[in-house]
C-alpha cells in the first residue's frame, strides 16, 4: 500500500513539473493500448475461430472454381480483412500523434519560459527551470509513448498480414 | 556799432543773471556800472558768510566723527563679551550634555533601540493591510523614527507599543470591515472587506489590494484563476466556520506577479493573423470531419441494411445502386458485367471520398502556419534587437513568445484534425471495401442463393 501511494507521488511529481500536456500524452497512449490490446486479442483469440469458418464454409462448397466463386472467396477474404484491419489505422496515427503531443509540451514550455523572461527578467534561472522542464518532459514522455506503441503497432499489422495470407492460403481451388 | 552794443548788453545780462543777483532793468550804463559793483560788495559778503558756516560745520563733523569713534569701540567691546559669553555657553553645553550623558546612562541605547524599531514599525504598519482597517496609524511612528535628536516620551513609548501590539494581534485575525474601494474605472463605493490576517484583503469580487502609498483599497488590476477567486469569495461571503482559502503568504506579491501573466485569450489573440487563419482551419476541417462521420455513418448503415437483403436493391445507398446495375444486366455475360459493376463502383466513390483529403491537408498545413507564425515573430524579435539592442531580455522575450504561440496553435489544431482524418479515413475505407472488393460477392452468393 505503501509503496503505492509513493508510485502514485511520484507520477504526481512527474505530472505536475511536466505540466498539463503529460496528460494528453497520457490519453493518447492509453487510447492507444487499449486499441492494441484489443487487435491483439482480437488476432490471437477471436480471427482463428472465423478463420476456421470461412475454411470450414468454404471446404462445404461444391463448386470452387467458377466466377461466382472466385468472387464469393474474394468478398469473404476481403470481409475478414477488414476486420484484421480496422482501427490499425487510429493507432498508427495514434502513434504519430505522441511526438507531435510531446512537441507542443516543448512550445508550451517555452512559452512560459519566455514568459518568466518577459516578466522577471533573466537574472533567476530557478524561474525559469521550470518553464524548461515543462519543455523538455512532455517531450521525452512523447517520445516514448511513440516508441512504446511503435514496436507493438508493427508487430500487430505483421501479424494480422500473416494471418490474413494465413486465410487466403487456406481457401484452395479445388 | 549798434550790433556790438546789443550784444554787450545781452553779455551783461547774462553775467547777472548767472550771479545770481536780482535781475534789475539797467537804465542806462552808468546804473549797470553801478549795480555789478553794489552786486561784488554784496557777494563778497555772502562768500564770508558761508565760509563763517563752513568753519562751524567742521567743528560739528569733527564731534561727530569722534562719537561715532566711539560707538564702534563700544561694539566692539560688546562684541568681545558676547565671544566670550558664547564660548562660556559652549562649555556649559558640553558639560551639560556630557551630564545628560551619564544621566542616561544605558538608557541612551535604549532610545537607540527604540528609534529603530519605530522606523522598521513604520515600515511594516505604513505598508500593512490592517492599515486599511485602521488608518492615521503610520503618522506618529514616521515622527518617532525621523526625529534624530530628542528622547521618547512615556506617551510615545506606550504608543509605539501599542501599535506594534495592534499590527501582531491584528495579523492573527480575520475581520470584517467596510470601506472605500476606488474601483478601476475611477469611481468608488463603499463595501464590506475582509481582511484576512496580514495577508490579503477579500471583497465581493475577488481579491482586493492595498495601496498604500494613497492609503486606497482598490481591486486587483487582473483577477487570478477561477478557482483561487471562488475561494475568496466563498471567504467573503462566510460568516463562521472554517473555510478553506487560497492566502497569498507574500501579502500581495504573488497576486501582483500572477496579475502579470498573460490569459489564454491574450496568448490566443498574441498569434495574430496567422493564428486566426489557423483557427479557421481548425473549425472548417473539424466541420468537414463531422460532417463526413455523420453522412459516412448513415451510408454504413443503409449499406448494412441492404447487405441483409440483396435481393431489393433500392437505389438510396451505393450499394443498392450498384445491385440495381446488376439487376439490369442480370443476363450479360461474366466479363460484360463486371465492367458495368467497375463502372458502377467508380460513380460511388468520389462522394465517399470526397472531403477527407481536405482534412489531410489542413492538418498538414496547420503546423506549417504556425511556423510561419514563428518566423514572423522571430522577424520581430530582430528587429527588436536592431532598435534596442540585447540589453533588455525582456523586450525580446515578448516576441519570442509571441512566436512560439502560434506554433503551439498549429499544432493544436494539427492534432485533432489527424485524429479525425484518420477515423473518417478509416470509416470510408471499410465502405470502399465492401463496395469495391465485396459486391461482386454478394451478388455471386445472391444468384447462387436464388438459383439453388
Amino acid at each position: 500500500m505503501n509503496s503505492l501511494i509513493g508510485l502514485w507521488e511520484s507520477v504526481r511529481e512527474f505530472i505536475a513539473t511536466g505540466g498539463d500536456v503529460l496528460y494528453f500524452v497520457a490519453a493518447a497512449l492509453f487510447l492507444m493500448w487499449v486499441l492494441m490490446i484489443e487487435r491483439y486479442w482480437y488476432i490471437t483469440a477471436v480471427f482463428p475461430k472465423v478463420k476456421k469458418d470461412i475454411i470450414t464454409r468454404w471446404d462445404a462448397r461444391s463448386d470452387t472454381t467458377s466466377w461466382y466463386a472466385h468472387r464469393i472467396r474474394e468478398a469473404w477474404i476481403s470481409e475478414a480483412s477488414d476486420n484484421l484491419d480496422a482501427r490499425m489505422l487510429i493507432i498508427r496515427t495514434l502513434v504519430a500523434m505522441c511526438p507531435l503531443i510531446g512537441l507542443l509540451g516543448t512550445v508550451t514550455g517555452m512559452i512560459s519560459v519566455f514568459e518568466t523572461m518577459a516578466t522577471q527578467g533573466t537574472s533567476n534561472a530557478r524561474l525559469m527551470a521550470s518553464g524548461i522542464s515543462m519543455a523538455t518532459i512532455p517531450t521525452m514522455a512523447g517520445m516514448v509513448a511513440a516508441l512504446s506503441g511503435l514496436f507493438i503497432s508493427s508487430r500487430l499489422e505483421a501479424k494480422a498480414k500473416l494471418a490474413r495470407e494465413g486465410l487466403v492460403d487456406s481457401l484452395p481451388h479445388h | 556799432m549798434k550790433l556790438v552794443f546789443k550784444s554787450l548788453v545781452a553779455a551783461a545780462t547774462m553775467a547777472v543773471i548767472s550771479t545770481g543777483a536780482q535781475a534789475q532793468e539797467a537804465a542806462s550804463l552808468q546804473d549797470l556800472l553801478e549795480q555789478v559793483k553794489q552786486n561784488r560788495v554784496s557777494e563778497a559778503r555772502i562768500n564770508e558768510e558761508r565760509e563763517a558756516e563752513f568753519r562751524s560745520e567742521r567743528a560739528d563733523k569733527q564731534a561727530l566723527l569722534q562719537k561715532a569713534q566711539s560707538e564702534l569701540q563700544a561694539e566692539q567691546d560688546r562684541g568681545d563679551r558676547l565671544q566670550q559669553q558664547f564660548s562660556d555657553n559652549e562649555t556649559t553645553l558640553n558639560e551639560k550634555s556630557s551630564e545628560l550623558e551619564q544621566a542616561t546612562g544605558t538608557l541612551g541605547e535604549m532610545f537607540g533601540v527604540v528609534r529603530q524599531a519605530a522606523s522598521e514599525a513604520y515600515g511594516r504598519v505604513s505598508t500593512s493591510i490592517v492599515s486599511a482597517q485602521y488608518p492615521d496609524r503610520d503618522d506618529f511612528l514616521a515622527e518617532m523614527s525621523e526625529e534624530s535628536k530628542g528622547l521618547p516620551n512615556i506617551q510615545e513609548l506606550e504608543d509605539l507599543w501599542f501599535a506594534l501590539q495592534t499590527e501582531m494581534t491584528q495579523g492573527g485575525q480575520v475581520d470584517r470591515f467596510t470601506t472605500e474601494v476606488v474601483n478601476l474605472d475611477g469611481g468608488s463605493s463603499e463595501q464590506e472587506v475582509v481582511r484576512v490576517g496580514t495577508f490579503n484583503l477579500v471583497g465581493a469580487d475577488g481579491y482586493l489590494s492595498y495601496d498604500a502609498e494613497n492609503d486606497v483599497v482598490q481591486p486587483l488590476g487582473r483577477q487570478p484563476e477561477g478557482f483561487l477567486v471562488s475561494s475568496a469569495e466563498e471567504m467573503a461571503e462566510a460568516t463562521s466556520g472554517t473555510v478553506a482559502f487560497y492566502a497569498d503568504p507574500s501579502q500581495g506579491a504573488i497576486l501582483g506577479l500572477l496579475k502579470e501573466k498573460a490569459t489564454w485569450s491574450e496568448r490566443y489573440h498574441a498569434g495574430g493573423a496567422v493564428g486566426y487563419t489557423i483557427t479557421v482551419m481548425l473549425i472548417i476541417g473539424l466541420l468537414i470531419g463531422i460532417y463526413k462521420l455523420v453522412t459516412l455513418g448513415i451510408t454504413g448503415s443503409k449499406i448494412k441494411s441492404q447487405l441483409k437483403n440483396p435481393g431489393n436493391p433500392s437505389s438510396g445507398n451505393p450499394l443498392g445502386r450498384i445491385l440495381k446495375v446488376y439487376q439490369e444486366n442480370k443476363h450479360s455475360d461474366a466479363e460484360n458485367l463486371e465492367l458495368k459493376l467497375d463502372e458502377a463502383i467508380l460513380r460511388e466513390l468520389p462522394s465517399i471520398e470526397s472531403g477527407i483529403n481536405v482534412i489531410k491537408i489542413f492538418a498538414a498545413i496547420a503546423p506549417l502556419l504556425g511556423l510561419l507564425g514563428t518566423v514572423l515573430g522571430m522577424i520581430a524579435t530582430f528587429q527588436t534587437i536592431t532598435l534596442f539592442g540585447t540589453g533588455d531580455p525582456r523586450l525580446m522575450a515578448g516576441s519570442i513568445s509571441m512566436a512560439l504561440v502560434t506554433t503551439a496553435q498549429g499544432i493544436i489544431a494539427a492534432l485533432p484534425l489527424i485524429l479525425t482524418h484518420s477515423i473518417v479515413a478509416s470509416r470510408s475505407k471499410s465502405i470502399i471495401h465492401i463496395l469495391d472488393e465485396q459486391t461482386a460477392g454478394i451478388i455471386a452468393a445472391h444468384t447462387e442463393a436464388e438459383k439453388a
